[in-house]
């Protein structure tokens, strides 16, 4: 019974992380229609941030790495995205893969193409025990920083004007603009809001493993976007309850399998994502709204 | 090209049948091919190397357009079979006593397995259309963005299980060596050179017709009795047998293979120069694959050090694919349809046209192009 609570908790805090990581890319997707794979090299830029700074000063290094992510994930859009506003989603998602590309040699030319290692946060290595349950305090307060970062972006999305703007322009940025939305603001916002979001998986990542290469975002990114997909990309919610999935089933995965397919976990959660596709097609959350079909 | 009039009289009176129209459609590409080829391999010994790489991208990236290009529909998951192509090659083309030493754990019907370097190289279509067939089948109902994810989870569950399945392969992650080199440069220009020329003629039937009229129209194509998705399926199938012969060469030229050599950047680089050069067209998957493999040899000469008037002048290693990266980027937001604007060669004979208005008809367009230029218009 422990090592399975031991493991749900785990399974929590892994998918929490991608969670974060597919709301990011939901969030910008909806605004902009972009499915945004450069997001991997925001959260770098961010946990670079994160290592190097964290000798120096803690408070410092949690800034800077927010400033990064928010002025990483603009220069992004003024650079290459808001050129391109008319085309088609595909496009944009090339185009992204492209930056993504560029950051990475960028990085490797800045801080090398080698792991630099160094700890962030090394207080929340430790375990607590409750209960005689060894829980790490890490994967605790992963799970609290995703919860208040959703929350946040929730109450930021139906309370606030602002964010409701954003709801608007996602519905349909035509209309939103006609009936008088700042459209760029509104995309400054939402850039800033995934930004933000970045800067979090990037001190999770970071506080966990403590190394830092050119491709450390890639990985969160396919999954938080693979989420974000199967959950359903026109949803907020549906890309939070995929990404969430994700992490979930891959660390379960991992605990779970049988020695000799422990090897094919990542494969399995390709397998399911697939799978989930073929049966909603849209992803789990898309709604019964007719997509229109391209 | 899919030209619609039956003939075309040129300025001197006389009619060309449109059979030399849409031959010559499938020409040009062939003699650059050729030409770039026999250029290349006399230019000097590192030139004949990435002439190698070229020339395989070459079959990768027109395999990629069967599909992409025809379909219009995302594909990020082509990787996977050439990757399902390199391993056949490596598979049945290593002797028997290296593969006992490096995959200790072959199943043993491959363990004893040794064809002719021809031979594997058909074997390896084979398996590429294969596994495209069977996972066209579910892939191929999705559309849009949801397509081009699959596809790329699809690449991703192929990678994962060559890594870590050692009945088919060396032990977790680690690499075939001893590939032998089994095609010289002419050989594998005559490869590329079917690859096209089977690319062309599938290109010119009319399944390939029913599904460029699907990617025409979503709504339309259907409502006139085209079965989007069984089309798809076909292409699906073709590409990834032309992709799997791409792996097949591309095995035998970089000699070493390993599964985490078939990801991001790989995929990457395939379709900036598909994108580059025009994704609609077959004459842009040749001139994009060629225009970035002759940049990438200079690039790479340049990385070494270059002499310019007593100063050696080096870029950084890895400057190369920054180019590409750039380069792509600016031509999706300069040029979305690629360098040839997505058109095939055109013959060069060609009448004043009559009728201006209707020389737009046969230019393929971007679907995007046609939405208003909104910030992030609806879908």
């Amino acid at each position: 019974m422990i090592p399975f609570i031991q493991s749900l908790i785990d399974a929590t805090s892994a998918g929490a992380v991608y969670a974060l990581a597919a709301l990011g890319i939901g969030l910008v997707f909806g605004v902009l229609r972009l499915a945004n794979f450069a997001n991997g090299e925001i959260i770098t830029g961010a946990a670079y941030a994160l290592l190097l700074l964290w000798p120096v000063s803690w408070p410092l290094a949690l800034v800077a790495s927010i400033v990064v992510a928010i002025a990483l994930s603009l220069l992004m859009d003024l650079a290459v995205f808001r050129w391109m506003r008319s085309q088609s989603p595909a496009a944009l998602l090339i185009a992204s893969f492209g930056v993504s590309i560029l950051l990475q040699r960028f990085y490797e030319g800045i801080f090398g193409a080698r792991v630099r290692s160094g700890s962030v946060a090394p207080a929340l290595t430790q375990s607590v025990n409750v209960g005689g349950l060894r829980l790490n305090l890490l994967a605790l307060v992963a799970i609290v920083l995703a919860g208040i970062l959703l929350l946040g972006v929730h109450l930021f999305l139906s309370r606030s004007r602002m964010g409701l703007q954003v709801q608007a322009a996602a519905a349909d940025f035509r209309v939103a603009r006609i009936l008088g939305i700042r459209s760029g603001v509104v995309i400054a916002v939402t850039l800033g809001m995934s930004g933000v979001l970045a800067a979090a998986v990037a001190f999770i990542l970071t506080a966990q493993s403590g190394a830092v290469d050119p491709t450390f975002g890639v990985q969160a990114t396919v999954f938080g976007l693979i989420g974000a997909v199967i959950g359903g990309l026109n949803r907020v919610g549906g890309a939070v309850v995929g990404g969430f999935a994700v992490g979930f089933a891959l660390s379960l995965f991992t605990s779970w399998l049988p020695s000799g397919f422990d090897d094919f976990r990542v494969a399995f959660v390709y397998l399911l994502v697939i799978v989930v596709l073929l049966i909603v097609p849209n992803g789990i959350f898309a709604g019964r709204t007719a997509k229109e079909r391209t | 090209m899919t030209s619609s009039h039956s003939s075309r009289t040129n300025r001197f009176g006389w009619s060309v049948p449109s059979s030399v129209l849409s031959l010559w459609t499938l020409a040009v590409p062939l003699v650059t091919v050729w030409l770039f080829t026999s250029l290349g391999s006399n230019l000097s010994s590192s030139a004949a190397i990435d002439l190698g790489y070229a020339l395989a991208n070459l079959i990768v990236v027109v395999a990629m357009w069967t599909f992409i290009g025809n379909s219009g529909v995302l594909s990020f998951g082509h990787l996977a079979f050439v990757a399902a192509g390199a391993w056949t090659m490596s598979l049945l083309t290593i002797s028997p006593l290296v593969k006992s030493s490096i995959m200790p754990d072959l199943a043993p019907f491959l363990a004893d397995a040794s064809v002719e370097p021809f031979v594997a190289l058909i074997i390896a279509g084979v398996v590429g259309g294969l596994t495209a067939l069977i996972s066209g089948f579910a892939l191929m109902r999705l559309h849009g963005l949801e397509a081009g994810i699959a596809t790329f989870a699809l690449l991703m569950l192929v990678v994962q299980v060559l890594t870590y399945w050692s009945a088919i392969g060396p032990k977790s992650g680690q690499s075939m060596t001893g590939v032998p080199r089994s095609f010289d440069l002419q050989s594998t220009m005559f490869v590329a050179l079917i690859v096209i020329v089977i690319a062309w003629g599938y290109g010119q039937s009319r399944s390939a017709r029913m599904l460029r009229a699907s990617r025409e129209n979503a709504q339309a194509a259907p409502a006139s009795g085209i079965s989007t998705t069984r089309h798809r399926i076909i292409a699906f199938a073709v590409s990834g047998a032309l992709a799997g012969v791409g792996g097949a060469i591309w095995a035998q030229t970089n000699r070493v293979v390993q599964a985490s050599q078939f990801g991001l950047d790989f995929t990457f680089t395939t379709i900036a120069m598909l994108i580059i050069g025009g994704m609609l067209s077959l004459w842009g998957a040749v001139v994009g694959t060629l225009l970035i493999a002759a940049l990438n040899h200079v690039l790479g000469v340049v990385e070494n050090g270059v002499q310019i008037g007593g100063v050696i002048v080096s870029l950084p290693s890895g400057s190369r694919l920054v180019v590409v990266a750039v380069l792509m980027v600016l031509i999706i937001i300069l040029r979305p349809s690629g360098i040839t604007g997505g058109r095939e060669a055109r013959w060069p004979f060609r009448p004043r046209d009559p009728f201006p208005a209707a020389a737009g008809r046969n230019r393929v367009q971007p679907p995007s192009e046609k939405t208003p230029a909104a910030a992030g218009a609806a879908v």
